[in-house]
């Protein structure tokens, strides 16, 4: 067995192995042939041992850097001379040499090669492992599965594709994924697994709640992604993703939620030059299925409270005629008002501004034309790609540009980023090797879209307070004709020009125009390597990482909103430096009996910086955003700096024995300088197994059949800052401030423990035509570090303590088969399903009593909703008011038709989902191919803040409508109107009382209604992704001057084929992190369409 | 496998370099002083709604409050928050920070003003934590290492920090200094001080007066013995700043927010339309034609350009936060009186009188004599029952302190107030605990609740008999 590093050439052998069969293998680069005389043109047919024709098998003229590939027919053409050798290589095949005769063609018969059926995939610390040696669960993503049908964030990619793996996308423009691996193991910390790319650990941070206060609990602020987003999908080769304990645990600490090992594109040694362009487009469009349905038969208010006919309008001489006419209830964000009645004419807000074209006009109260779904555009993204590859034969380099351009679909929302991406390594003598990996980028983001209960966020007043007789065309049309403030909701005297101020909601199109942020981030990441071949059984790898950025966020709330003016600015850098020293050995201690392994050290170094400056009191200059033009004097700006240092050592030694059986050994010892300083080591060690019983078995059947099973532990340290307590600043007034910290902090703190195992099993049959993978797992995270909250009589907010236990138990299964594979079509049906368990064991002891505290709170949302861990429960339960049940039916109040509300905190939801599973068909017919992807998710909760305060104000098409009498709902009960609840009375008979849907105060709104009502099953399923690729035939390019040329349709997120939450993606959330399961303001999902075009020359 | 490593390089790495680790004891004492008179001043939804508990406000648009919803908001968690971390635990760490330095230039007198200033705050504070929850966390509250901690009966939290503030009284030297410009109630007047304390002992008294006469009557009259507040110069209010954040709360709420949430309510407004109480040009603006005022339907959607607004001083940054005053003090005086507690029934004219000229004069407002000869406001006529005519004059002075006003309805039941329209309940007799503790401390929150016959609007704190 060979081992070998990233980025390192070892052998040819090894780098034959190590590249990817099929349609990628066909889609890089092509080579430029150099040519000399006597040469002829040889061709020929590649077959396999059962006659079928092989497509992408490599041929090399031997001693040259003349090389070709086989086509889908498995034709090719060379030119070679007679008496040169050729050298063909396939992966999963054994390699053929054949000498050029005097014949012009050259056929081969390849044949299967047991040694090197299995793939060589990269696992801990860049090291490349056969799979079947691993004792543990990876599973590999090739390139094509995320930059064909590409997203803007590669996660999204992942969805349904890798078993395990449950990410949530948010639906704004730039936003971030949330990312679990096998659940959800630390209790308030960091949940996300590590990103490495090509040996560097990059930064997943998403600093949503550092720079705006509360993003991820609904309290406004913007989602500015999460930083593994700045990979770009085109440089992406493979991405590994490592699940278990046993599989990271080399990787220290950092690793005990997983890790992605992301290997990019590099240049291929004796290659040539090469020049791939990719291009795309996609365009993008709100999905209505996910948007409400608006009731469009009352008007604005909250009920009959004014005056006017059924006290439903203002009254007010407008006109100078000394009669009071019909004016709006401009105040009220609300639409249990007045029914729509074409014949009465009421002056509206379009009215009082003099530019309008119905300036001083009545006119018909009716619904409006043009909803709130107004503001959406299409929305598109291009991107565009350029790589130069080559390769000789001491080194070789891929140098790639990629620009991804996206307009989102609402107003004035654009994201830019470019992406130079280098890869080289070179070769200083036969034995040493450097090699060079840098990635830059540069994102500039404007007018993302707000979030949660905020003014920025235009969902909330979409979905939850609106008036339904405005028209949002006549809205953007008052905008862009003043470029004032002219909202719907004026603050009082419409006549007067302090009356025409908003008072609870501005204008969608001045909050998106003028209210707008903008941010930008450049990133360096990568490392440079040095290899030294010191003999046959040893090399020493020393590599240098770095990942840095820095970034600006600029806020602002214009002069004429109804918030007060504001600029803000946020800096935010990051900085992280790794420095890894390896020996990698490799023994063949008997014929059969063979070791390799292991033995290194790593530091890192970590420093995090921000400041967030604010003005204070408002603005003097209108649109004039700078600290200096803050109204009242500056308020100290607020400044983080987090400065850690950790040193790992580790070792690992792999004993196989005849390719039947391996034994892999592991163990690190880490130093944090979190952990107070007279305790911060701690070692951990895994153990894992594979049993290769397909090397016992000869049958026809059987392709492939290993057992493997791990123990291993994790260990982890915290966050900086933990150990010591410290005091805070409020803002100083006519003498300075200082004030105890809400948190109070432990100087006891020993390290987190993740302990797991696993046991899997793999198998393929008939000649790979069909197999499986199916994994077991359970990890217990015990110790615990982390900030938990407490009762205020405390004096704090949150104590860290160092307890605690949560498992997390799992089956994971994959399958493959092809039902029909024949020269000209190909079927494949790739599944995946994943379903995980999750348990809170034990929380913590309180110190001075003893007893065992059995419910922690992680989060609080708007609405009284609570996100908890709970002994007993799976982490992440949904807490709040509930309905009162008798004998599990719903209690309802026999005299007012409302349900009887247990305002208790109680178990209402859990935010994890009971399974996942994706299912992949590829269909092939020659070179079209097609491919779909239909993404499930069984189980999981969402608390939707949007019905719950917009049931209350009438907008949405359920408040409205008929009952099952036939009548208006919104009749009076007494005229038999209402809705008739499902429910008992508390005597246990069936209710028979309607609810009023008359007013604000309504059956179905927050006010009469327990948070359960709002709560929804997250289930869907999705059709994901659809592909549709064709690439041109080799006959057809033959002559043209660029090759490989192949065009893509693809799609994303077309259809959501089942849901059980309405108006909305069950998907969407606020942020990543660890406070799940809400929705308020909720953007909805997009439908992307694209085209794709690749091609080489 | 065996590391020899050495750790010491990591030096000071894990001290978070922007936060202090140790600051001057008097930076503590005065944020916790602006945190209480922002807490008590306030008028947020979200933390202080005593101004619609005693029905001297309402709101416009959004009427869960009005009517009594303490869940979708959580008021009681974030008012209980501020009182314990905010104010309670700040002076709690000057008192440890005074007492780990041993500072030999510092007079002991000069340390015992500290200490006693920290007394009267941490008193006024958990006799507010009291009035408003009935037992909370007390004798095992501010302690990191009990998380759960249990509530302590509400009249012994009482009886504790009345002998707090006793001992805090007796330790006060007038002539030396003690937190200088950190205090900034009174400046570092000690002599302003002792009449604080006195006047608190004072309401500290009459409040438990129902049911502990004997102690109630000891209690004033060793307090008015030490001297009570003689005029509004005496009144222990908070100077706010006219730029922000250092503004009074109020403006926040009615002006700086640009809505329109809140405006007298006609409970209030009626009563004093039927008095014509002159006080009502200062109480309210003349947004309506002139002399007409009309409250907003307590409890019920009433659009803020059909009623009255309120007047000038509450839309002004720099208005200040009164946490005692003097016509509080003459009040108490007229009900002490009533109550026999010091003097006799026929000492209650007088205070009530001063009581009622206090509140003209703090507002600005003449003709205080001609409004007390009116047979509705003259003591002698006003109302058949003492607890009557008293109750309603104070809550008409207490416009805009409504955690006081809705305190002398809990006592006395006057004046009527209406029942929510909305939810159809009652005044509450107190806040509900806060949302998160039955979460975070259920135990401790289990036993407290059945203490007090369940954590209910409707439970009464010891001192509010039926």
């Amino acid at each position: 067995m060979k081992l070998a590093l990233l980025q390192q050439a070892n052998s040819n052998k090894l780098k034959m192995r190590a590249r990817h069969k099929g349609l990628l293998t066909l889609l890089l680069a092509l080579v430029v042939q150099l040519s000399f005389a006597q040469e002829k043109t040889v061709t020929g047919t590649v077959t396999d041992q059962d006659g079928l024709p092989l497509p992408g098998v490599n041929i090399l003229v031997q001693g040259t850097t003349n090389g070709t590939q086989t086509d889908f027919d498995g034709n090719y053409s060379i030119e070679a001379s007679e008496g040169d050798e050729l050298l063909f290589t396939y992966i999963g095949q054994a390699d053929m040499a054949e000498t050029v005769g005097a014949s012009d063609t050259v056929n081969v018969q390849m044949q299967e090669d047991a040694q090197a059926l299995d793939e060589v995939v990269v696992t801990a610390l860049g090291i490349k492992r056969e799979k079947q040696a691993l004792g543990y669960a990876t599973t590999e993503v090739q390139s094509d599965q995320v930059n064909t049908a590409k997203e803007t964030n590669f996660i999204n990619s992942l969805s349904g594709k890798v078993a395990g793996l449950d990410i949530k996308k948010s639906n704004t423009l730039g936003g971030s994924s949330n990312i679990i691996l096998r659940g959800y193991t630390s209790i308030t910390g960091n949940n996300q697994p590590l990103f490495v790319v090509d040996g560097t650990p990059i930064s997943n941070d998403n600093t949503n709640s550092s720079s705006e206060v509360g993003q991820d609990t609904g309290r406004g602020g913007y989602d500015y992604g999460n930083a593994a987003m700045d990979i770009n999908p085109e440089d992406i080769e493979s991405i590994n993703v490592l699940k278990g304990a046993a599989a990271s645990n080399l990787y220290g600490n950092r690793a005990a939620n997983g890790v992605i090992i992301i290997t990019t594109k590099t240049g291929k040694r004796n290659k040539g030059l090469g020049v791939t362009i990719n291009s795309g487009v996609n365009i993008a469009n709100y999905d209505k299925d996910t948007f409400p349905v608006y009731q469009k038969e009352y008007g604005a208010g909250y009920g009959p409270y004014y005056s006017g006919p059924g006290g439903y309008f203002y009254e007010q001489d407008v006109d100078g005629d000394g009669v009071d006419d019909l004016t709006t209830v401009f105040t009220e964000d609300a639409t249990f008002g007045a029914p729509f009645d074409p014949n009465l004419l009421v002056y509206q807000w379009d009215a009082f501004y003099p530019e309008s074209p119905t300036y001083l006009q009545a006119t018909p109260w009716v619904g409006a034309k043009n909803g709130p779904e107004q503001v959406f555009n299409t929305g598109y993204t291009l991107n565009t790609s350029v790589s130069v590859s080559a390769g000789g034969e001491t080194g070789s380099f891929r140098l790639g540009y990629t620009n991804l351009d996206q307009t989102g679909i609402i107003p004035n929302g654009q994201l830019k980023r470019h992406t130079v991406d280098f890869n080289g390594s070179q070769d200083l003598s036969e034995k040493l090797t450097v090699g060079v990996k840098a990635t830059f980028t540069k994102q500039d983001g404007k007018g993302r879209s707000g979030t949660g209960y905020d003014g920025r966020n235009i969902m909330q007043g979409f979905r939850q307070w609106n008036q339904a007789n405005v028209d949002f065309a006549q809205q953007e049309d008052a905008y862009f004709a003043t470029g004032r403030n002219v909202t719907w909701n004026y603050s009082g005297d419409p006549l007067t020009e302090d009356g025409r101020n908003p008072i609870f909601f501005n204008n969608p199109y001045f909050v998106l125009f003028e209210n707008y942020q903008n941010d930008t981030r450049n990133r360096l990441f990568g490392n440079v390597n040095l290899n030294y071949e010191v003999n046959d059984w040893l090399n020493i790898l020393g590599r240098a990482s770095i990942d840095t950025y820095a970034e600006l966020r600029e806020g602002r709330l214009a002069v004429g909103s109804i918030e007060v003016p504001q600029y803000t600015r946020f800096n935010n850098s990051y900085q992280e430096t790794n420095f890894d020293l390896l020996f990698n050995y490799d023994f063949d201690l008997t014929e059969k009996l063979s070791l390799d392994g292991v033995l290194g050290a790593t530091t890192r170094k970590q420093r995090i910086e921000n400041i967030l400056a604010t003005t204070t009191g408002g603005l003097v200059v209108p649109k004039f955003y700078a600290l200096s033009n803050t109204l009242d004097p500056l308020t100290p700006p607020a400044e983080n700096l987090f400065n850690r240092k950790d040193y790992g050592f580790f070792a690992n030694a792999s004993f196989g024995y005849d390719r039947l059986i391996y034994l892999d050994l592991s163990g690190r010892y880490d130093i944090s300088s979190t952990l107070p300083e007279d305790n911060n080591g701690f070692f951990y060690p895994a153990i894992s197994t594979s049993f290769v019983f397909s090397q016992l078995i000869n049958a026809d059947w059987l392709t492939f059949g290993k057992l493997r099973a791990n123990y291993a532990e994790v260990g982890n340290s915290t966050d900086p800052y933990r150990t010591i307590d410290t005091y805070f600043s409020p803002t100083n007034f006519t003498v300075p401030f200082f004030s105890v910290s809400g948190q109070k902090n432990n100087n006891n703190l020993v390290n987190e423990l993740t302990k797991s195992y696993e046991v899997g099993l793999e198998m393929s049959f008939a000649q790979k035509r069909l197999g499986f993978d199916v994994a077991y797992y359970k990890t217990e995270t015990t110790d615990q570090i982390f900030p938990v909250a407490v009762s205020r009589a405390t004096g704090f907010s949150t104590t860290v303590v160092n307890s605690g236990q949560v498992d997390n138990k799992g089956i994971e299964a994959s399958l493959f088969v092809s039902p029909i594979k024949t020269e000209e079509f190909e079927w494949t049906v790739n599944a995946t399903w994943a379903k995980n368990k999750n348990e809170v064991v034990s929380l913590f002891t309180n110190v001075a009593t003893g007893e065992e505290v059995t419910n922690l709170q992680t989060g609080s949302v708007q609405g009284g909703i609570t996100i908890n861990a709970t002994v007993g429960q799976p982490y992440g339960t949904i807490q709040g008011s509930n309905f009162t049940f008798l004998n599990g039916e719903r209690v309802i109040d026999p005299d007012t038709g409302f349900f009887v509300v247990d305002d208790s905190q109680q178990v209402i939801g859990d935010i994890n989902p009971e399974w996942k599973g994706g299912l992949t068909n590829t269909l092939r017919y020659k070179d079209l191919s097609l491919s779909f992807l239909i993404d499930v998710q069984k189980g999981g909760d969402v608390f939707s803040l949007d019905t719950w305060y917009g049931y209350a104000t009438g907008i949405y098409d359920v408040t409205a409508g008929l009952n099952e009498l036939g009548n208006p709902k919104r009749d009076p009960v007494s005229e038999g109107g209402g809705v008739l609840l499902e429910g008992v009375n508390p005597d246990g008979s069936t209710n028979t009382t309607r609810g009023s849907m008359e007013d604000f105060f309504n059956a179905l709104g927050y006010q009469r209604t327990p948070n359960a009502a709002h709560v929804y099953d997250a289930s869907y399923v999705k059709l994901r992704e659809v592909t549709l690729s064709y690439k041109f035939p080799d006959r057809l390019t033959k002559n043209l001057p660029i090759n490989n040329i192949t065009l893509s349709a693809v799609g994303r997120n077309l259809w959501i084929i089942d849901k059980n939450t309405p108006y909305t993606d069950p998907e969407a959330g606020l942020s990543s992190g660890n406070i799940q399961g809400n929705q308020s303001g909720a953007f909805p999902s997009q439908k992307e369409y694209g085209f794709n075009l690749r091609f080489d020359f | 496998m065996a590391f020899s490593f050495s750790c010491s390089d990591f030096g000071d790495i894990n001290v978070d370099p922007k936060s202090a680790t140790a600051v001057p004891a008097e930076t503590l004492f005065a944020n916790a002083t602006k945190n209480l008179a922002d807490q008590m001043t306030s008028t947020s939804v979200n933390s202080n709604i005593f101004r619609l508990f005693a029905q001297t406000w309402t709101t416009t648009t959004y009427v869960d409050e009005p009517n009594y919803n303490l869940t979708t908001r959580d008021q009681p968690g974030t008012f209980w928050d501020t009182f314990y971390r905010d104010i309670l635990k700040d002076l709690d760490e000057t008192r440890k920070i005074l007492m780990s330095t041993d500072d030999a230039t510092i007079l002991p007198a000069v340390r015992n003003n500290q200490f006693a200033l920290i007394d009267i705050l941490e008193v006024y504070s958990y006799h507010v934590l009291v009035d408003v929850f009935a037992d909370v966390p007390y004798s095992q509250a501010l302690d990191p290492d009990n998380v759960l901690p249990a509530y302590d009966d509400d009249a012994a939290t009482y009886a504790s920090i009345i002998a707090q503030l006793d001992q805090a009284i007796a330790s006060i030297s007038d002539g030396e200094e003690s937190f200088g410009e950190f205090d900034l109630i009174y400046g570092g007047d000690m002599a302003a001080w002792v009449r604080f304390a006195n006047s608190l002992k004072l309401r500290l008294a009459v409040r438990i007066a129902s049911v502990d006469a004997g102690k109630a009557a000891t209690m004033a009259t060793q307090a008015v013995a030490g001297g009570v507040f003689s005029s509004n110069a005496d009144n222990a209010s908070f100077q706010y700043l006219a730029s922000a954040p250092n503004t009074n709360p109020v403006w926040v709420a009615l002006v700086q927010s640009g809505r329109q949430d809140f405006i007298p309510a006609n409970t209030f407004v009626d009563v004093t339309n039927e008095l014509e109480d002159p006080r009502r040009t200062a109480f309210f603006d003349d947004n309506l034609d002139d002399g007409v005022y009309a409250g907003g339907l307590y409890g019920q959607n009433s659009p803020y350009a059909d009623y009255t607004h309120l007047g000038d001083v509450f839309n002004q940054p720099d208005t200040p936060g009164i946490l005692l005053d003097y016509s509080e003090v003459e009040f108490l005086l007229a009900e002490a009186s009533e109550l026999g507690l010091i003097g006799t029934p026929a000492d209650a004219e007088a205070h009530y009188n001063n009581a009622v000229t206090a509140s003209f004069e703090f507002y600005g407002v003449a003709g205080v004599e001609a409004y007390l000869s009116k047979p509705e406001v003259a003591y002698a006529t006003a109302a058949p029952t003492w607890q009557e005519k008293i109750a309603v004059q104070k809550w008409l002075s207490l416009f805009n302190r409504g955690f006081e006003a809705w305190v002398t309805y809990r006592k006395y039941g006057f004046p009527e107030l209406t029942i929510a329209p909305v939810s159809m309940l009652p005044v509450p007799r107190r806040y509900t605990y806060p949302q998160d503790e039955p979460t975070v401390n259920g135990g401790s929150y289990s036993a407290g609740s059945s203490a007090i016959g369940g954590d209910e609007l409707d439970s009464r704190v010891f001192w509010d008999v039926e």
